[in-house]
């Protein structure tokens, strides 16, 4: 039974690999120009995920909030009780991340500001601004770093960004409005929630099996 | 990479999670190999998305079709569910590992092991 429905699986990706490799005919699609600059953007991607289908992706960022909230329900009651030493700290990794969080930040923030523009976006900026977060905790320490950002003050400011996003983004499709403006915005809230989520995650699970 | 590799490539990852969750009997693994079907189906989206010769799906770069931009969007969404989704189960992983002392799901599943209230 197991090898059989392996072999069902294989067979049903299989024949999606012949509807797309050309053998079958495709459709035409409609050209993503007008569609993007028809929501003042010139990124066609940007255009569906902030416009097209603006709904779905606020109820992703109400999943994505809810999981965080999940994390941090379900680790809240695990503490590691053994001291665990954290790793030897070098001048070189302390510097070397001093250094790239500064970079970091600014790349990140300018991926989420020209998110409408070209590549990029918010949920991209977010993944960068976290992983700059990741690069600093493996060298100060997560709970050093964490006292260092007031972590409760950024979990309030994640839930005011959610908070945000979602009056915003329903005020404006409800009003109709478009624009550059709405996008940067849009991008900007967007890139806080999911760098805050991804450090929340980070904290709790360094948090509860030992320092990073 | 042309966009019939990157399927293969898609198909195979998607065939190395799947059996992977089948087979493995630790929770760790099991993620792991989701981890990797999830990864392969991105990669499969990705490419779905591929047209010879297109360019991207951004206004002006150029005469000629483009890429289709709507995979893409999609895509975005997967990896982000993805990320809080792992992180979700990898918590009740570290509960049934604080209770249960194991991983392995034919230990995890006998009943008699369950601790008596």
């Amino acid at each position: 039974m197991k090898w059989l429905s392996g072999l069902a699986v294989l067979g049903l990706m299989a024949l999606l690999a012949l509807g797309v490799s050309g053998i079958f005919p495709r459709l035409e699609l409609p050209d993503p120009e007008p569609i993007a600059l028809s929501w003042g953007a010139r990124n066609a991607v940007a255009a569906i995920v902030l416009g097209v289908r603006l709904w779905d992706t606020l109820f992703e960022i109400l999943i994505y909030a809810m999981t965080i909230a999940g994390v941090k329900l379900g680790l809240r009651f695990l503490r590691w009780e053994r001291e665990v030493p954290p790793l030897a700290e070098t001048p070189l990794l302390r510097r070397s991340a001093d250094l790239l969080l500064g970079p970091v930040f600014v790349f990140a923030l300018y991926v989420a500001v020209s998110g409408h523009l070209g590549p990029g976006g918010g949920f991209p900026a977010g993944a960068l601004l976290g992983t700059g977060l990741l690069i600093l905790a493996m060298a100060k320490g997560v709970e050093r770093l964490s006292a260092e950002i007031h972590e409760p003050s950024l979990e309030w400011v994640e839930y005011g960004a959610i908070a945000v996003i979602l009056g915003l983004a329903s005020g404006l499709l409800l009003l109709g409005q478009r624009g550059a403006s709405y996008f940067v915005a849009a991008n900007l809230l967007i890139m806080v929630e999911v760098a805050i989520g991804a450090w929340v995650v980070l904290h709790r699970f360094a948090s509860s099996r030992g320092e990073v | 990479m042309d966009g019939l590799a990157a399927l293969a490539l898609s198909i195979a990852l998607v065939g190395v999670g799947f059996w992977a969750l089948i087979v493995r009997r630790n929770l760790i693994w099991k993620l792991l190999g989701l981890n990797v079907a999830a990864g392969g189906s991105i990669l499969f989206l990705v490419a779905l998305a591929y047209r010879p010769g297109a360019r991207p799906a951004i206004v002006g770069l150029g005469p000629g079709p483009a890429a289709d931009p709507l995979p893409q969007a999609l895509v975005l969404t997967a990896i982000v569910i993805d990320f809080a989704t792992l992180a979700l189960a990898l918590v009740y992983v570290i509960f049934l590992t604080e209770h249960r002392h194991t991983q392995d799901v034919h230990r995890l599943e006998r009943e008699e092991e369950w601790p008596q209230p």
